[in-house]
C-alpha cells in the first residue's frame, strides 16, 4: 500500500552532552491515531520537534508526509499542523483575526479561504466565538481555535503535543471525538499525553524512557505483554504496611499504592480475589475488599518505568 | 506533492496581524504615537542652549555715575539680568551657592577716580563654573561690552588730541543657516534621531520576545513561513511607523519651533528609511539575545543611552577624546543626525550627504543579516 505518514529511522538528537532522544524508529501509517507516551524530558517533544522540522535530528532520519526533514522541512511543515499544549495563539487578538494569520502563514487566501475559515468555525464550534478576544475565552474554547488554526489547510499529520493539558473533562472527551473523525476521514495524528486513559484512544503506542523508545504496540497488547496475570485493586484500613509483608509472598508481581488503595499484579495461578484478601487481614489491614479489574495503561506505563531502572541497578 | 504557499499571501498575513495587534495595545500606539510630539514639544520649549537674561548680582564699590552706566548698558543686551545689588561679597557667595544668581560683577572702588588718572583700571566677573556653557557665555559677553568700552575710550582720547584712530581688525560674525541662534532648529533633528532609535529599537526587541515568551513565535514557525519573511512582515510596519513620526515630529517643529526646511524632503525620506533599517536591525538583534521581553527593553535602553550621548546630537563629537571620537564612526545614530542637520538646516544635497547614507545602508544590511541569521540559527 501507500507509504507511512510518518517514518523515523534511528532518529537521535543530542543537546550537549545530553542524548534527548536516543535511536528511535517507528512508523505511522496514514489515518492511524499514534500515542507517545513518557514522563517529563523522556524525549516526546523533541521527537515531535524533530518531525515538525523545528529542531534538526543529530543523527537518523526521518519522513513526514513523504518528505525528509531534513532537507526538505518547508514542504513537511506545509504538509503538518501542530498544535502544543500552551495552545499558541495571538491572545490580544480576536479569533477570526487568528483564523486569518494562520491561514494567510498556510498561503490560504480569497474566497477558498474564506468559507474553510467558516467551515473550521463551525466544525470547532466557534461561531459564536468569532469576534471575541480570544485571552478572554476559557481554555477549552482556546483549546478548540488551537486545534483550528492547525486545521485551517487541510494537513495530512497532525501533531498534538499534550493537547489536552488544563482542559476540563468534557472539553476533552469533545475533543477526542474530534479527533478520531479526522482520523477516520485519513489524517494521521501523532498525540502526545500524560492523561493515560486518552491513550486508549489510540491505535498504537510508543512509550518514551530517557530518550528511548522502549516499548510499542496497540494498547490492549502492551497490557498483554508487561501486565501479565491477574490485576487487583484493593481498598481498606492499614493497607501499607500489611502490603510490605505482602511484597515478599512468591507469586505476587507488583504492589503499587493507587489512590487510597493498592494494585496489585498477581500470578493467575497462584492468586484470586479472596486469597490476596485473606493474606492481607492476617497481615493486619482492616475492612479488606478486593476487586480484579482490567489492567490499565497506567499499569503498563509503571511496569515499563521501573524496567530499566532494574537493568541500571548494580 | 504540495504546493509552495505564495510569500505574498504569507507576507501579507504577518503585517495585517502585526498590524492590528500594534493597533489594539495602547502603551505602543502611546509610544508611536503621543510620545513623539510630547517629546518634540517639551524639547522644543525646555531644552535652550541660549543664555539669555542669566541672574547677575552686580557689586558696585564705586558710586560714579560711569559705574552705573557701565551696568546699565552691559545688563541691556539681554544676556545679563540685573539679580540685585550688595557691597558684601559674603553676599556673592551666598547667592551664588543658592543659585540665585549665577554671576556676579564686581567695579571696585575708584573705578572712574582711577580711569580719568590714566591708570588701569579691573572689573571683577565671577562666574558659576556648575553650568561650564553658561559661564562661558556669561563671560564673552561681559569681555566684549568691556572691550567695546576700552576701543570707544581710546578713540575719544586720540580725536581729543586731533589724531585720527589707526584701523582696527574687526571680527565681524555673520551667521549662516540660523542666524538667530534658536535652539529648536538644533534640536528638531534632535528629537527626530532619539525618537526613532527608542521606539523603533525597542518596538521590534519587545515584539519579537514577546512571540518568544508567549510561545506563538514557535506556533509560526512550524508553519511554512520562512523565517525571513516573518521577519520582515514583522518590521514593516515599524518602518512605517518610523516615518510617519519623523514627518509628525519635523510637521510640529516647522510650525511651532519654526525649523526651517532647505533641503529635499525626498533625501530625508531616504535617510530616514536606511537609519530605520539599523535600528530595527538592532532591535532583532537584541531579541535574539534576550529571552524575556524585560531583558529586551533593558537591552534596548542599554543601547539606546550610550547611542545617543555618542552621535553628536546633544555634544559636538570634536569635544569628545580622540578614542570616543573613533567609536561614534560605529554608531549609525550619528550618521542620521549628521544627514538630518545638513539637510534640514543647509540644505545640503545628495552630493554632500551620499557617503553617510551608504554607511546607514551598510549598517543597515549588515545588522539585518546578522539579525537574521542569529534568528534563524536559534530557531533551527
Amino acid at each position: 500500500m501507500s507509504e507511512p505518514s510518518i517514518e523515523a529511522v534511528h532518529l537521535s538528537r543530542r543537546f550537549g552532552s545530553f542524548l534527548a532522544v536516543d535511536d528511535v524508529s517507528f512508523s505511522v501509517a496514514r489515518g492511524e491515531i499514534f500515542g507517545y507516551l513518557g514522563a517529563n524530558g523522556a524525549g516526546k517533544s523533541t521527537t515531535i520537534r524533530m518531525l515538525c522540522g523545528l529542531l534538526a535530528p543529530t543523527a537518523g532520519e526521518a519522513r513526514v508526509a513523504g518528505f525528509d526533514v531534513k532537507t526538505a522541512p518547508e514542504a513537511v511543515k506545509a504538509s503538518i499542523g501542530y498544535m502544543s499544549q500552551k495552545f499558541s495563539l495571538y491572545l490580544d487578538l480576536p479569533v477570526c483575526d487568528n483564523i486569518d494569520f494562520f491561514g494567510g502563514a498556510y498561503g490560504l487566501s480569497g474566497p477558498d479561504f474564506a468559507a474553510r475559515a467558516d467551515e473550521v468555525l463551525r466544525l470547532c464550534d466557534l461561531e459564536n466565538e468569532h469576534d471575541a478576544i480570544t485571552g478572554s475565552l476559557p481554555g477549552g474554547v482556546r483549546q478548540r481555535l488551537a486545534l483550528g488554526c492547525a486545521i485551517l489547510h487541510r494537513p495530512a499529520v497532525l501533531f498534538l503535543d499534550e493537547p489536552t493539558a488544563g482542559v476540563d473533562p468534557v472539553s476533552r472527551r469533545l475533543f477526542w471525538r474530534f479527533i478520531r473523525r479526522l482520523a477516520r476521514d485519513g489524517t494521521t495524528i501523532f498525540v502526545t499525553t500524560h492523561y493515560l486513559d486518552e491513550a486508549e484512544y489510540c491505535g498504537r503506542i510508543g512509550l518514551m524512557v530517557d530518550g528511548r523508545l522502549v516499548a510499542l504496540d496497540t494498547p490492549s497488547a502492551l497490557k498483554r505483554r508487561y501486565v501479565p496475570g491477574r490485576v487487583l485493586s484493593v481498598h481498606g484500613r492499614n493497607l501499607a504496611p500489611a502490603a510490605v509483608s505482602l511484597r515478599s509472598r512468591p507469586g505476587i508481581i507488583t504492589v503499587e499504592p493507587f489512590g487510597a488503595g493498592l494494585h496489585l499484579q498477581v500470578a493467575a495461578e497462584d492468586w484470586n480475589a479472596d486469597s490476596v484478601a485473606q493474606a492481607l487481614a492476617s497481615a493486619g489491614a482492616q475492612a479488606v475488599e478486593v476487586e480484579s479489574g482490567e489492567p490499565t495503561l497506567e499499569d503498563v506505563f509503571l511496569a515499563v518505568v521501573a524496567r530499566p531502572r532494574e537493568v541500571h541497578a548494580p | 506533492m504540495i504546493a509552495r504557499p505564495r510569500w505574498t499571501v504569507q507576507l501579507r498575513a504577518v503585517v495585517r496581524k502585526e498590524v492590528r495587534q500594534t493597533v489594539r495595545d495602547r502603551r505602543i500606539m502611546f509610544m508611536l504615537i503621543i510620545a513623539p510630539l510630547l517629546q518634540t514639544v517639551v524639547f522644543g520649549f525646555a531644552v535652550d542652549f541660549q543664555f539669555d537674561h542669566v541672574p547677575t548680582l552686580v557689586v558696585g564699590h564705586d558710586a560714579s555715575a560711569q559705574s552705573r552706566q557701565h551696568i546699565r548698558r552691559l545688563l541691556a543686551d539681554g544676556t545679563l539680568r540685573d539679580a540685585g545689588h550688595t557691597t558684601e561679597l559674603s553676599e556673592v557667595q551666598h547667592k551664588l551657592q543658592t543659585g540665585d544668581a549665577a554671576a556676579a560683577l564686581i567695579l571696585p572702588a575708584g573705578l572712574a577716580r582711577d580711569l580719568a588718572a590714566q591708570r588701569p583700571a579691573e572689573v571683577q566677573v565671577i562666574l558659576d563654573g556648575g553650568d561650564p556653557n553658561r559661564a562661558v557665555v556669561v563671560a564673552g559677553a561681559a569681555s566684549r561690552y568691556f572691550g567695546e568700552t576700552a576701543e570707544a575710550m581710546v578713540k575719544a582720547r586720540l580725536a581729543a588730541r586731533g589724531i585720527a584712530p589707526p584701523p582696527l581688525i574687526r571680527a565681524t560674525p555673520r551667521i549662516w543657516f540660523n542666524p538667530s541662534l534658536k535652539t529648536p532648529p538644533f534640536m528638531i533633528p534632535g528629537v527626530m534621531t532619539i525618537l526613532l532609535v527608542i521606539t523603533t529599537t525597542l518596538v521590534t526587541a519587545m515584539g519579537l520576545s514577546r512571540e518568544r515568551e508567549m510561545g506563538t513565535l514557535e506556533q509560526v514557525l512550524v508553519t511554512p513561513i520562512r523565517p525571513v519573511l516573518l521577519l520582515i512582515g514583522k518590521m514593516t510596519p515599524f518602518l512605517v511607523i518610523g516615518c510617519f513620526d519623523v514627518l509628525l515630529v519635523l510637521t510640529a517643529g516647522v510650525w511651532i519651533f519654526g525649523v526651517p526646511l532647505h533641503g529635499s524632503l525626498l533625501l530625508v525620506a531616504t535617510g530616514t528609511v536606511l537609519y530605520v533599517l539599523s535600528t530595527l536591525g538592532i532591535g532583532l538583534l537584541i531579541s535574539t539575545v534576550s529571552r524575556t521581553q524585560q531583558q529586551a527593553f533593558l537591552a534596548g535602553f542599554l543601547f539606546a543611552m550610550p547611542a545617543i550621548l555618542l552621535s553628536g546630537v546633544m555634544t559636538p563629537i570634536r569635544a569628545m577624546p580622540l578614542w570616543l571620537q573613533v567609536v561614534t564612526f560605529f554608531n549609525p545614530v550619528r550618521y542620521y543626525i549628521e544627514v538630518l542637520r545638513a539637510v534640514l538646516l543647509k540644505g545640503a544635497g545628495l552630493v554632500d550627504v551620499w557617503w553617510r547614507l551608504l554607511a546607514l545602508l551598510g549598517f543597515g544590511l549588515t545588522l539585518l543579516t546578522v539579525a537574521s541569521l542569529r534568528f534563524s540559527k536559534r530557531v533551527a
